[in-house]
């Protein structure tokens, strides 16, 4: 078995021996369950340490016949993209699986049971280089979710789980429709039934036809990132999820629609990723979604909203870079990708953390919460931090490429960009000086306790691995170099001839934290 | 014409193995009763099972010499073999979950079991047929039957009512049916299937185009009422929620099975002349029933009524991959049907437990926290309602998948993007259940059936597997399929 | 088969248009009439028409099939007839009554 497999398959066995566990020894499921997420982030040693920063292409790469009639492989491989998404999961899934161990009480088994599965979706929708694969993983991690959702969320559970399947289900439907027409093409055109993306991509479609496949996989995409006008379902999803659940769909889950336009939608249409129409209505709508949420943010009373909504600015960003189609841009969106899912995980674990002491998420119900948590409000500063785009810390070095690469494509596109970073910085900001600053002004928080050792064990990795991207971001940028060019020689051919060679996009942060301070602040 | 009559070869017999089996074992049972008396009426239901696997052997054998029968009134043919297969489990799924529902009931007696393999005798001869007038009488043993079988509870008034309606639509559009093969028959001077192909092909055929569409759509009627396809789908709701629960899982599934298997091979082989005039009119209705189907059970609260609808909608999806015209559409509805009826029995399966002595508990309210209560029925019945939605790894999935596949393939691109918005749709009202099952909190009525018995359990295990291998592993059935379904060839 | 004399009175159209109308009383009989065993009536009504078809097109085309078919109708439609009454049988003991628009107790 292939390091590849392996890493995939792990969730899933330890999700078997879980299953064979006694419902009513509950330590023994805590504990098989953090050694299950352990073990799922140790898998990814051998693909981290083996990854090969020179090669462009799929490695790890397994093949296994699964359909012969359809052409349905069992076709799996990856790139720098996909090993830093695997990664941030596989790490994501150790955080969550730790933060449950007291705020889950009912139901465990089933709990950590959806955890692994949802982990065994997430982790083969980065993994699988077939389309049918890939589809089948991405409608896997929405049985869970929804579930986690609606068994264990919040007081309107029902509502949000049944709106969160059904609107991903609408978009992945469309998305078939989409992955049909391509597969009918390559029947027409080649004679052989298949569905892996080496051989998609030889297709020759007619512009009008890339056109129509674009907009199916997109509205798919879109509404799982989440984008301007279909990201309703977010709100509520993340509100009422527990807390692993938020954490994991923040994380994780809507990287799976800016993957799916990495991946998908910008190689395989190049033509119709690269029509003026397209790309501006698809810029636009991430300039309305960045702006939008985060004007949205500052009006929000529920603390977790809050941290919702600014997950839709934040793919904004990320949406803005993919469709920059330039290397700046692109190279920005996947780092950018995996510091959203470091701070805004970090960020809904604030929320649960105080959620679990005081069972409200009303931020006029706090303040001065420094005052009797100490540790809380260090983190807390962290996450805010990171999430706001402070240099040194992650957030910055992606939102920044973004804003270069955006630059490059078009400077007004920078330009409304950038208020959106001026006022992330302020909801988050201002959302810490009423919750943690200040004075008590709710006698109920009088008797908080601080962090426990397992609370900061559950915020451990995220933060050291905030710094670490911040501090030194080079061997990012050098992981997903050659996979960003592939994409970007794919959609705009003859780029890089045009141009100097290499930019150094991964020195960039480096040279100018100035000037980005100054749009910053 | 000159009648000489050849006396029919033993491989002929063989090929018609289990319509033999199944009509000498529905008869035995019923003399068996009346022999062994009322101690032994436990007796009936493994008896009926054991015929129904010697049949399910007998299709097999069948199976393996695939040629005409009878002066080629029956053709055994791998699409044949595959329906009668298809029937037959189901037949097997039926009678498991029977057994528990008609002691409850106080109804238990060997017509039961009869009639089941009368009507699968019927759908057999069906799958099987290759000539009009063998259609007819296929329809008719099949429905005969299940007339019956929809009123088996004499003294309950929704049977009653069930039974009335399915009796007299059914009949009715049978006479309809009857109407376009006389006509067909006038026309051509001839039922075979491949002789109204050859004669409406030839140029030398002398006929009204617009006559034989004619009678093509009276056909479509008696057709589309047996596969509950609009605008004749209205007999579905009431007969499938008022006949008993094992019955409904029973009609839903091999009867459709065995209606779609021959409106296909009438529709593929005898009229695939002419294409164009039946596609358009079969475009419409495969797009209503979905839409009916989906939006009709959106609205019920009744769990029998809700998956009433619910084989309508399903019965849409078929019609889409009837419409698509090929090959492949016809393997997409073959392998389509196979994993409804694994994913409908099982879902019924629990139902028919579920609604307790009189069908008291049917509203989907009925099931407040039943996770909490039997976990593995629950989870079972997730898993069924995630293949009727389509979620991928269950039956439903690639079936849905298939069948779009062919649309595609058939540029029906339209129509494709309706039945995939329609799933989506759907997927709301079987999450409903799900919805109520795990986070709603139990009442004290819940799980008042009790535990579940063994028939029910067999039985859902192995349409739990038959999701399972369908949405898994596939290809053994897909590639069958796909070889059977060169009909008209 | 020696060969029948042809009935030059009575063209083969008038049968077929005979048997159109019996098909389309039954249709409306079916849709028109209140009680069950009219209806019920009417769909023999219609099987009947069928019969009346088979023999016309059976002698015009000089075969005798459409003669077996007929007997084959007849048979299934005394077997639906026996099934049939039993069921209506059943619906008026429980209810009293042989209305079809009084039969409605299941859920629109």
């Amino acid at each position: 078995m292939s390091p590849l497999s392996l890493a995939l398959w792990t969730p899933l066995a330890c999700l078997f021996v879980l299953l064979a566990l006694p419902s009513s020894q509950k330590t023994a499921i805590k504990l098989w369950a953090n050694i299950s997420a352990v073990l799922g982030l140790l898998t990814m040693l051998p693909l981290i340490t083996g990854y090969d920063r020179s090669n462009g292409g799929f490695q790890f790469v397994e093949r296994a016949e699964w359909i012969p009639s359809l052409g349905i492989q069992y076709y799996i491989g990856i790139d720098g993209i996909s090993l830093l998404l695997m990664v941030l999961t596989a790490v994501t899934a150790v955080v969550a699986t730790l933060s449950s161990w007291e705020a889950i009480q009912d139901r465990l088994k089933q709990y950590y049971a959806m955890l692994l599965l949802l982990q065994v979706g997430m982790l083969g929708v980065f993994a699988s280089l077939d389309f049918i694969l890939f589809y089948v993983f991405w409608e896997l991690v929405l049985v869970p979710m929804y579930f986690l959702i609606g068994v264990w969320g919040g007081p309107r559970k029902l509502y949000a789980a049944i709106k969160f399947f059904l609107y991903t289900l609408a978009g992945s439907v469309l998305m078939l429709l989409g992955i049909l027409t391509l597969y009918s093409q390559h029947w027409t055109q080649f004679g052989t039934p298949t569905f892996e993306i080496d051989a998609l991509l030889r297709l020759t479609m007619p512009f009008w036809m890339q056109q129509w496949v674009f907009w199916a996989l997109f509205i798919g995409f879109a509404i799982k990132v989440p984008m301007f006008p279909f990201h309703t379902w977010l709100p509520d999803a993340h509100t009422e999820a527990p807390t692993a659940g938020s954490v994991i769909l923040a994380a994780v889950l809507l990287k799976m629609g800016t993957y799916g336009f990495l991946r998908f939608s910008l190689p395989l249409l190049p033509q119709a990723s690269m029509d003026r129409t397209i790309v501006q209505v698809v810029v636009g709508l991430s300039l309305i979604g960045i702006l939008y949420g985060a004007l949205v943010c500052l009006m929000q009373q529920d603390w977790k909203r809050l941290v919702a909504y600014s997950s839709v600015s934040h793919l904004g960003f990320c949406t803005l870079g993919i469709f920059s189609l330039n290397p700046n841009g692109i190279a920005g969106s996947v780092i950018q990708q995996l510091n959203h899912g470091i701070s805004t995980g970090m960020l809904f674990l604030i929320v649960g953390v105080v959620y679990e002491r005081r069972h409200t998420r009303e931020i006029s119900e706090y303040g001065g919460l420094a005052h009797r948590m100490p540790l809380f409000a260090t983190v807390f500063a962290f996450a805010v931090l990171s999430s706001a785009g402070l240099p040194l810390l992650n957030g910055f070095v992606g939102e920044f490429t973004i804003l270069q690469g955006a630059f490059e494509a078009n400077r007004w596109w920078a330009a409304m960009a950038v208020p959106g970073v001026v006022i992330g910085a302020a909801y988050l900001l201002w959302l810490y000086q009423r919750t943690t600053l200040g004075q008590i002004t709710n006698a109920k928080n009088n008797h908080l306790a601080d962090l426990s050792w397992r609370e900061l064990a559950v915020f451990a990795p995220f933060i050291l691995w905030a710094f670490s991207i911040g501090l030194y971001p080079k061997p990012y940028f050098e992981i997903i170099e050659r996979p960003v060019a592939r994409i970007v020689e794919r959609v705009r051919p003859g780029y890089y001839q045009d141009r100097p060679p290499s930019p150094a996009l991964a020195q960039a942060p480096h040279a100018a934290p100035h000037t980005a301070q100054g749009g910053a602040r | 014409m000159l009648v000489n009559f050849t006396p029919p070869s033993a491989s002929e017999y063989i090929r018609v193995l289990p319509e033999i089996l199944l009509t000498v074992g529905g008869t035995i049972l019923m003399i068996a009763e009346g022999l062994a008396g009322e101690r032994h009426r436990r007796g009936l239901a493994p008896m009926a099972l054991a015929f129904l696997l010697l049949a399910l052997g007998g299709a097999v054998v069948a199976g393996m010499d695939p040629g005409p029968a009878f002066n080629n009134m029956l053709t055994v043919d791998g699409y044949a073999t595959f329906f009668r297969l298809l029937v037959l489990i189901v037949g097997i799924l039926s009678v498991l979950i029977s057994g528990s529902y008609l002691t409850r009931e106080n109804a238990d007696s060997a017509d039961y079991y009869a009639l089941i393999l009368f009507s699968l005798c019927g759908q057999s001869i069906l799958a099987s047929a290759n000539e009009l007038i063998m259609v007819f009488i296929g329809l008719e043993i099949s429905s005969i039957a299940t007339y019956v079988l929809a009123g088996f509870l004499r003294n309950d008034k929704r049977n009653n009512e069930a039974a009335i309606k399915y009796f007299l639509l059914g009949s009715f559009a049978t006479a309809f049916l009857l109407y376009g093969v006389g006509w067909i028959y006038g026309v051509t001077g001839t039922t075979n299937l491949q002789e109204i192909h050859r004669f409406l092909t030839s140029s030398e055929s002398v006929y009204s185009p617009l006559l034989v569409s004619a009678c093509a759509a009276m056909m479509f009627v008696g057709f589309a009422f047996k596969v509950s396809a609009a605008p004749f789908q209205g007999w579905a709701p009431d007969v499938y929620q008022g006949a008993p629960a094992p019955v409904s899982a029973f009609m839903t599934a091999a009867p459709k099975a065995a209606a779609f298997a021959v409106f296909l091979r009438v529709y593929s082989i005898a009229f695939s002349g002419l294409t164009e005039r039946w596609q358009p009119i079969l475009w419409v209705s495969a797009m209503a029933t979905m839409v009916i189907g989906n939006f009709a059970a959106l609205r019920q609260d009744n769990i029998k009524r809700m998956l009433a609808y619910s084989s309508v909608a399903h019965a849409g999806y078929v019609m889409v991959a009837v419409v698509a015209h090929s090959e492949a559409g016809v393997a997409a509805a073959m392998f389509y049907l196979a994993s409804y009826a694994f994913m409908n029995l099982g879902a019924f399966a629990i139902v028919t437990h579920y609604v307790g002595k009189g069908e008291r508990y049917v509203g989907i309210d009925d099931m407040a926290g039943y996770a909490r209560q039997q976990p593995l029925i629950a989870a079972l019945f997730t898993w069924f309602l995630l293949s009727l939605i389509g979620v991928p790894l269950t039956g439903g999935f690639f079936g849905k998948f298939y069948v779009f596949k062919s649309a595609i393939d058939s540029n029906l691109i339209w129509l494709t993007v309706l039945g995939l918005l329609n799933s989506a749709v759907a997927a709301y009202y079987y999450l409903r259940i799900i919805v109520v099952m795990y986070f709603h909190e139990p009442t004290n009525e819940t799980g008042a059936a009790g535990p579940v018995p063994a028939g029910v359990r067999l039985a859902l295990i192995g349409s739990a597997i038959g999701v399972f291998v369908l949405g898994v592993m596939p290809s053994a059935v897909l590639e069958f399929a796909n070889r059977s379904a060169m009909l008209s060839r | 088969m020696p060969p029948i004399p042809l009935p030059t009175a009575v063209p083969l159209t008038y049968y077929l248009i005979l048997s159109a109308i019996l098909f389309a009383l039954g249709v409306a009989g079916f849709l028109f009439r209140k009680s069950l065993i009219t209806v019920f009536m009417s769909i023999e009504l219609m099987l009947n028409a069928v019969n009346l078809t088979f023999v016309t097109f059976s002698y015009q085309h000089k075969q005798v099939d459409g003669h077996l078919f007929t007997f084959f109708v007849m048979v299934v439609a005394a077997a639906e007839a026996a099934v049939g009454l039993a069921i209506i049988l059943t619906v008026f003991k429980n209810r009293g009554t042989l209305a079809v628009d009084e039969i409605d107790s299941l859920k629109l």
